[in-house]
């Protein structure tokens, strides 16, 4: 039986998860897999947690994520990352956005932002790569490509051939951020020392 | 891993997506709707495609009214709406059951289990129950296509509504379509039969005979369905289930044997019996209400013993598993002690000034149904009520009738839902010699389901000019004799109104109009900073809720310190007017 990859991402409302996960699922798509995408829209957009869930196979039934089974967790944001790091899979991996974004407001009583999501992450899973990915976006052209080059570190770890996630990037994004995003990619891609494996 | 392309005409679609492209399909050729979540997105897609006039109605009654007329007329029609919205339209449904249809009749009735963005989480199977309609259960993005088709097919078929029911999963879950072409189908245009048409005692109960026959031969029907099948697994443990759950089922117990049913209303009895016999231990699964099961244990079918399935929430996988005894992985739980990230108002939202204003009189707010609810939050606090549409105004003039005080009192209503069902109230306040103050907050949009357009923004739904209701003409014209238009970011002037509202002794409606940010941000404004020497830190800025103004204060000191992040600041400068110190200040350029 081919076995089913699952991908989590998760964020704030704003930062782009659902077009991710578009991108995520059209690339599996192209690589002639059974897809099902899921979020849920509506309030969580006005800054709130957001996640994104993406399965792929020969025949997917569920399209949400068994608890546990989470093999990649993209998570745009740290705060975001931990929230959902519990769901991974023994040898799963998590890609982590090095920001911090404290909740927009304060619920009264209500833990702290915590300083050791890093570690903590490590400690829920056995990959953990953290990617600065604004500051690579950066290097790409443009900092709001921060969402496409972890999509490129997510390209090394999960099975879709390159020319799957391109054609995946070339049917979400606008032509005019095609360039800038393709090249986010590349370095993602690219990028070494993102993970021990 | 397959290296087989999928063919060309096949797209990866929403629920939603896949319903709009089913009615395109079928040829429709009106669909109307009022936005809400999660059923918008199925008139957005249809107001892309040719052929077909897509249109967005004051409220879902009104909706289901065109689509009825249209399908008198002989074309083919579609309403969709949330679940709640069948509430509001389910005066046209349960009727429109008794007069038929010409035309194919759709209604999409989009339920939200676990409530993502609803006030409830009804289970709208009862209302093909209550008004003997047939109703059909998609479980993804295929199936609502083709069970919009045949939904159609039925219609014209049995001479009936039909009841298309999804859940918030298969509305925004997206998986692989086949795309068909559309087949145009001509109306004929409406005939005169007053005897369908006119639901007058006489013809309601002879047509009420033709609606329990047609019941009954939907019942033959429903035993062939080819949406109703049987999928023969290991013979022990057989699953009755229909929509998103099928999905989980086949996930957590691929070899049980399972009756899946499309057509959920009337069920198959002797398919049930047949399949009941055919397994050692049966089980019906189904999310929120035991609409099936009920059904199956009038029936004398016996079911096997299980976990009480939970009647609130969404079901999921391991929901699923428990209730099949599938053992699985035990999962780990998550961090508990994680801040929560609730959905907050922009920076820069007018509606969190009026909700500062209203703070500051320390008035009662009868709240409605749009983003400003997130005003009950901390640290605003300002919502004591929110019903449903519409309900701001009626509920506030039923609590100033008991108290016997209108100073103390407000009713905020956004201007969609205050066309939506808020003018009615609105008469009655004056009506009845209410003295209630309505405060309408007008962003100019539908912004909590993502910006739609509505009668007050003077566009169509494909976005062709049109007549711009004005909301005061129409508050004047019921008889409001105080009818005031104001910025919200003016604080003072909007403190001033609703003051002077409150006090009088007749009703007063005060119109707070500010486009919603999100839709103006093309429009630069710099943004504001905290001038450090004049801060006392004394935190009031923070009091209400801005995601742009950041506590910053060191752990353990009792003076507040903030910062105002000006990637996010909207330069709004109502922080300003509310610092009593004038330490906000406007940045410099460059700043």
């Amino acid at each position: 039986m081919s076995r089913i990859t699952n991908v989590a991402i998760a964020g704030v409302g704003g930062q782009g998860i659902i077009l991710a996960g578009d991108i995520v699922a059209q690339a599996a798509r192209s690589a002639g897999h059974d897809v099902k995408k899921n979020e849920v829209h509506g309030m969580a957009q006005r800054g709130g947690a957001v996640v994104s869930e993406i399965r792929y196979g020969k025949r997917i039934y569920s399209p949400l994520i068994p608890d546990g089974e989470v093999d990649v967790l993209m998570a745009l944001e740290l705060l975001e990352g931990l929230r959902h790091a519990h769901r991974v899979r023994a040898g799963g991996m998590v890609i982590a956005n090095e920001l911090r974004l404290p909740p927009a407001v304060r619920v009264p009583d209500s833990p702290e932002y915590p300083d050791d999501i890093t570690e903590r992450l490590r400690g829920a899973a056995e990959n953990v790569a953290v990617v600065p990915a604004a500051e690579l976006a950066r290097r790409a052209g443009n900092a709001r490509a921060a969402n496409t080059i972890l999509i490129g570190v997510l390209s090394r770890f999960v099975d879709l051939p390159v020319d799957a996630w391109k054609s995946a990037l070339r049917m979400c994004l606008r032509p005019s951020l095609l360039e800038v995003n393709l090249l986010a990619f590349d370095l993602g891609r690219r990028r070494r020392k993102t993970a021990k494996r | 891993m397959s290296s087989v392309s999928p063919p060309a005409l096949c797209a990866l679609l929403s629920g939603d997506e896949a319903i709009a492209r089913g009615a395109f399909e079928a040829g429709v050729l009106v669909a109307t709707a009022y936005p809400g979540t999660p059923s918008t997105e199925i008139l957005e897609a249809l107001t892309e495609c040719p052929g077909l006039r897509a249109q967005w109605a004051p409220n879902e009654k009104v909706a289901l009214e065109v689509a009825l007329g249209a399908a008198l007329a002989g074309a083919r029609a579609m309403a969709s709406m949330k679940h709640v919205g069948l509430n509001v339209a389910s005066d046209t449904l349960v009727t429109a059951s008794y007069t038929g249809v010409r035309g194919g009749l759709v209604v999409v009735s989009a339920d939200d289990p676990g409530m993502h963005s609803s006030q409830n989480e009804q289970d709208n199977r009862h209302y093909a129950h209550l008004a003997k309609i047939p109703l059909l259960e998609p479980s993804d993005s295929q199936e609502a296509k083709d069970f919009a088709v045949l939904g159609f097919e039925l219609s014209e078929q049995f001479d009936t509504p039909v009841l298309l029911r999804i859940t918030t999963r298969t509305a925004h879950s997206k998986s692989l379509v086949r795309l068909g072409e559309r087949t145009e189908r001509a109306a004929e245009g409406f005939s005169r039969d007053p005897a369908k048409t006119v639901m007058v005692p006489a013809h309601a109960r002879r047509r009420h005979e033709l609606v329990e026959a047609r019941m009954a031969k939907l019942a033959e029907y429903a035993e062939t369905c080819p949406l109703n099948r049987i999928e023969r697994g290991d013979g022990r443990t057989g699953v009755i289930v229909s929509g998103i759950a099928y999905q989980y089922v086949k996930e957590v117990r691929p070899r049980a044997s399972v009756l899946k049913l499309g057509l959920t209303h009337p069920l198959p009895e002797r398919l049930i019996r047949r399949f009941a016999r055919s397994v050692e231990r049966l089980y019906v699964v189904e999310e929120l209400d035991p609409f099936i099961e009920g059904q199956v244990r009038a029936m004398g079918v016996k079911l096997a013993r299980a976990p009480t399935q939970a009647r609130t929430g969404e079901l999921s996988p391991s929901a699923v598993a428990r209730f099949l005894g599938v053992r699985r992985r035990k999962s780990r739980a998550g961090a508990a002690d994680l801040p929560p990230r609730p959905p907050t108002l922009c920076p820069g939202c007018g509606h969190r000034a009026l909700l500062t204003v209203l703070k500051g009189l320390k008035v009662f707010v009868s709240g409605d149904i749009g983003c400003y609810t997130l005003g009950v939050q901390p640290p605003l606090r300002t919502m004591d009520t929110c019903v449903c549409m519409g309900a701001s105004i009626g509920v506030a003039h039923g609590i100033e009738k008991v108290s016997g005080r209108s100073d103390n009192i407000v009713a905020v209503i956004g201007d969609s839902t205050f066309v939506h069902s808020g003018i009615t109230p609105l008469i009655d306040v004056i009506y009845n010699r209410g003295a209630t103050t309505v405060i309408i907050l007008d962003n100019e949009t539908v912004a909590m389901t993502g910006h739609q357009d509505h009668p007050g923004t003077g566009k169509t739904a494909s976005g062709e000019p049109t007549h711009r209701l004005l909301l005061e003409d129409i508050c004047r014209a019921v008889g409001v004799k105080h009818v005031s238009v104001v910025d919200p970011y003016d604080l003072r002037s909007t403190r001033e109104l609703v003051r002077a509202a409150l006090q009088r002794s007749e009703a007063s409606v005060v119109i707070a109009r500010r486009r919603c940010v999100l839709l103006d941000r093309g429009r630069v404004r710099r943004p504001f900073r905290v001038d450090a020497e004049q801060c006392v830190g004394c935190g009031q800025c923070l009091a209400h809720g801005c995601p742009a103004i950041a506590d910053v204060t060191p752990p353990g000191s009792r003076r507040k310190q903030v910062r105002i992040v000006p990637e996010l600041c909207a330069g709004c400068g109502v922080c300003a007017q509310i610092c009593p110190e004038g330490a906000i200040v406007e940045a410099a350029s460059g700043e």
